[in-house]
C-alpha cells in the first residue's frame, strides 16, 4: 500500500500578488502540501521562515530590500528551496546554493508538480522529512560565506553585509563598515559606532569585500582603510592603527606590509 | 606610402603626364640645337623619367606644409626652395646623363650643346616641380574629404546602431514573462481581468512595433504607449504602483524619436516600485519652454537598494539616441538624490505638419 504522503509545509515569497496567488492556487490543488505563509518581501520572508520553519520555500529572486539569495543567506538551513523567477540567468547560481528546482515564469502546473516531487524525494533521502532544522536536511548546508560568494555577481564586490538579529535584519553597506573583528565563531561588524555579531569566519566574510578598501591588518582585524587616521609604532615589530574616531587596532607585521602596499 | 601608388589609375595618369612631356622636351632641344629626334629623345626620355620620380618628393613637402598653414609666405618660400633644389638635382643628372650618352653611346651633340641643353632643364625644372606640388595638394584635399565622408558615414552607422539597440531593448523579455505569469494567475480566479490583461499586452506590443518603425512620433503617442505599459505593470504591482502624468498640450504635439521614454519608464518602475516594499509613484512631466521640449521622469528609490545588473544601460541608450539626433541641442540631466531619481530630457521642440509619422527634421 502506498503510504500517505507526508505533509509539506510551504512558504511563498514573491513581491507580486498575482504571482503569489498563482502559486497558492496550484499548490492547493496538489496533495500533501500546505501553504503556511505568503511573504511580499525579503525581510518578511526571513522573519516568517524563522518562525514557521517550513519544509519548502518558493522564492522569487528580484524583490525589494533583500533578493532571494540574500534571504537564503539569512535563514537557517533546513527548508528546500524552489526559485520562481522570470530571469533564467540565475539558474546556475541557484543550483550552487543547492536549490531543489528553478521554475521560470510563466510555468505550467505540471512543472510545479515536478518541483514538488523533487523536493519530496530529497526530503525522503534526508531521512524522514521532518523539519528539525539543519541536521535533518539532505542538502549539505552551505557556509554563509560561500553562499554570499555564490550569490555575488561575478566581478563584483560585496556591497553590503546582512546580519540577522532575532527576527530583524540589518543591512550594512560596505562603505559604512569601519572594521571587522574575529570573535571565536563570530565576526563583530563595527559600523558607525554600532556593533553587530554574525556567525562565520573573518576570512569568509572579508573574502568578497573590495580589496582596495579593506585590508586584513591583523589575524583578527579587517580594516576599512578610509577610516584610518594614522599609524603608530607600538613595539619593535608591531604597530597601532589609530582610526579617525580615535579607536586603536593592532597591526601585525604582515598587516603593515599589506597596508603599505595598498597605500603606497 | 606615397598616395600615387595607392591606386593604379592615379599612377598611370601620373606616368602618362610625364611621358607626353618627354617628346615635347626632345622637340624643344631639337629646335634650340638641331640634331636627330632620336638623339634628343635619348637624352630627354630617361631624364624626364628621373624627374618624374624626383617630383614625387613634393608629397612630403606638401604634407608638412598644408595650404591652410598659418604662415603662407614661409610655405611658399619652402616650396620654392624645394623646387629649386629639385631642379638643381635634375640639371646635375642631365649633365651626368649627357656625359654618359657621349662616352658610352656616342650620342654627342657637342660639348657646348650639352651645356646649353642644361638651360631648358634648369628653367623647366622649377615650374614642373611646382605643378607636381599642386597635384599633390589636390590629392591631399581629395583624401581628407574622403576621410571626412567616412567619418560622417561611421557616425551615421553608430547612430543607426544605437537606434536598433534601443528598439530591440524595447520589448524587455522579462516584462513579457512576468506579464504572462500574471495572466496565468488571473485566468482561474478572474477570467475577465485575464482577458483585459491580454488586450492591454496586445495593444502595447502592437503600438510599440508600429511606433518603432517610424522616424519620429509625437510625444502624445509616446506617452500613450507609456500609459499602456504602466497599466500592465499595475496589474503586477497593484497599489504599489502609482502614476502621475502632467503634460502640456503644446508639448504633446512635439516630435520625438520613437520609444525614447520607454527605457526611462521601465527603470522608474524597476527602482521606484519593484525595489521598494511600499512601492511608489512615478511622475512624468512634459512641457514646452520656448524652442525646447522638456520631459522629466521621476521615481522614488530605496537608498539601501542593491545595485541591479544592467542598471544604467537604459539611460545610456537614451543619451546615445539624443546625441545621434542633435548633440548640441539635446541634453540629459540626471538628478540622483538618495531617495529620489529624476531624469530630464531636453530636446529641440519641433512639430509635424499635423501628419503623424512625418519624417521630422522640423517644420
Amino acid at each position: 500500500m502506498a503510504a500517505e504522503l507526508t505533509m509539506l509545509r510551504a512558504v511563498i515569497v514573491d513581491d507580486e500578488r498575482p504571482a503569489r496567488e498563482l502559486l497558492r492556487e496550484y499548490l492547493e490543488r496538489e496533495a500533501g502540501v500546505e501553504v503556511v505563509a505568503e511573504c511580499a518581501n525579503g525581510f518578511e520572508a526571513v522573519k516568517v521562515i524563522g518562525e514557521q520553519r517550513p519544509d519548502l520555500v518558493f522564492l522569487d529572486i528580484q524583490m525589494p530590500k533583500l533578493d532571494g539569495f540574500e534571504v537564503l543567506e539569512l535563514i537557517d538551513p533546513g527548508p528546500e528551496v524552489v526559485f520562481v523567477t522570470a530571469y533564467d540567468e540565475y539558474a546556475l547560481k541557484a543550483f550552487e546554493v543547492h536549490a531543489v528546482d528553478y521554475l521560470l515564469k510563466p510555468f505550467a502546473r505540471e512543472r510545479l508538480s515536478e518541483a514538488l516531487a523533487l523536493a519530496r524525494t530529497r526530503r525522503a533521502a534526508a531521512g524522514g522529512g521532518s523539519a528539525t532544522g539543519a541536521a535533518a536536511t539532505g542538502a549539505s548546508p552551505v557556509a554563509p560565506g560561500h553562499l554570499a560568494a555564490a550569490a555575488r555577481r561575478p566581478g563584483q564586490f560585496v556591497e553590503r553585509l546582512l546580519v540577522k538579529d532575532g527576527s530583524q535584519v540589518h543591512v550594512i553597506p560596505a562603505e559604512k563598515l569601519d572594521y571587522l573583528e574575529a570573535q571565536d565563531d563570530y565576526v563583530a561588524i563595527h559600523s558607525g559606532g554600532k556593533t553587530h555579531l554574525k556567525a562565520g569566519t573573518l576570512a569568509d566574510m572579508s573574502a568578497g569585500l573590495d580589496p582596495d578598501r579593506f585590508v586584513r591588518i591583523h589575524r583578527s582585524f579587517v580594516l576599512n582603510v578610509e577610516r584610518l587616521g594614522r599609524l603608530e609604532l607600538y613595539s619593535k615589530d608591531s604597530r597601532m592603527a589609530i582610526l579617525a574616531d580615535g579607536r586603536e587596532l593592532p597591526v601585525s607585521r604582515t598587516g603593515y606590509a599589506r597596508l603599505k602596499e595598498l597605500l603606497g | 606610402m606615397h598616395p600615387i601608388f595607392a591606386s593604379r589609375i592615379r599612377f598611370a595618369l601620373y606616368l602618362a603626364g610625364w611621358f607626353t612631356l618627354a617628346p615635347l622636351l626632345a622637340a624643344l632641344l631639337m629646335l634650340l640645337h638641331p640634331r636627330p629626334f632620336a638623339d634628343a629623345l635619348a637624352f630627354a626620355g630617361p631624364l624626364t623619367l628621373f624627374y618624374s620620380s624626383a617630383c614625387l618628393s613634393a608629397w612630403w613637402v606638401c604634407r608638412a606644409h598644408p595650404p591652410t598653414g598659418k604662415n603662407p609666405v614661409r610655405t611658399l618660400l619652402t616650396l620654392f626652395t624645394a623646387a629649386v633644389q629639385a631642379s638643381a638635382v635634375w640639371v646635375g643628372a642631365g649633365a651626368l646623363w649627357g656625359a654618359i650618352l657621349a662616352r658610352a653611346f656616342h650620342v654627342d651633340p657637342g660639348r657646348d650643346t650639352r651645356l646649353a641643353d642644361l638651360v631648358p632643364l634648369a628653367l623647366a625644372g622649377v615650374p614642373l616641380y611646382l605643378l607636381s606640388v599642386m597635384a599633390h595638394y589636390m590629392i591631399l584635399a581629395f583624401e581628407s574629404s574622403r576621410a571626412a565622408e567616412r567619418r560622417v558615414f561611421a557616425s551615421q552607422v553608430t547612430a543607426r546602431e544605437a537606434e536598433l539597440r534601443a528598439l530591440r531593448a524595447q520589448i524587455n523579455p522579462h516584462f513579457l514573462f512576468n506579464s504572462l505569469n500574471s495572466i496565468s494567475a488571473l485566468a482561474a480566479p478572474d477570467p475577465e481581468a485575464a482577458r483585459r490583461m491580454c488586450t492591454l499586452l496586445g495593444d502595447f506590443l502592437r503600438q510599440s512595433l508600429s511606433l518603432g518603425g517610424r522616424e519620429r512620433v509625437t510625444l502624445g503617442e509616446e506617452l500613450a504607449l507609456a500609459d499602456r505599459y504602466l497599466a500592465i505593470e499595475q496589474v503586477r504591482f497593484g497599489e504599489r504602483l502609482g502614476v502621475e502624468t502632467h503634460a502640456e498640450a503644446e508639448a504633446l504635439r512635439c516630435l520625438v524619436p520613437p520609444l525614447l521614454l520607454q527605457p526611462l519608464v521601465e527603470n522608474a518602475v524597476k527602482h521606484g516600485v519593484a525595489d521598494r516594499v511600499e512601492g511608489g509613484t512615478i511622475r512624468i512631466d512634459a512641457l514646452r519652454r520656448d524652442d525646447s521640449l522638456v520631459v522629466a521622469v521621476e521615481n522614488p528609490r530605496d537608498p539601501d537598494a542593491p545595485p541591479r545588473r544592467g542598471a544604467g544601460l537604459g539611460l545610456e541608450n537614451v543619451r546615445a539616441r539624443l546625441d545621434a539626433l542633435d548633440r548640441r541641442r539635446t541634453r540629459v540631466d540626471v538628478d540622483r538624490a538618495p531617495d529620489r531619481f529624476k531624469v530630464t530630457l531636453t530636446l529641440p521642440a519641433s512639430e509635424g505638419d499635423g501628419a503623424p509619422g512625418e519624417t521630422g527634421d522640423g517644420r
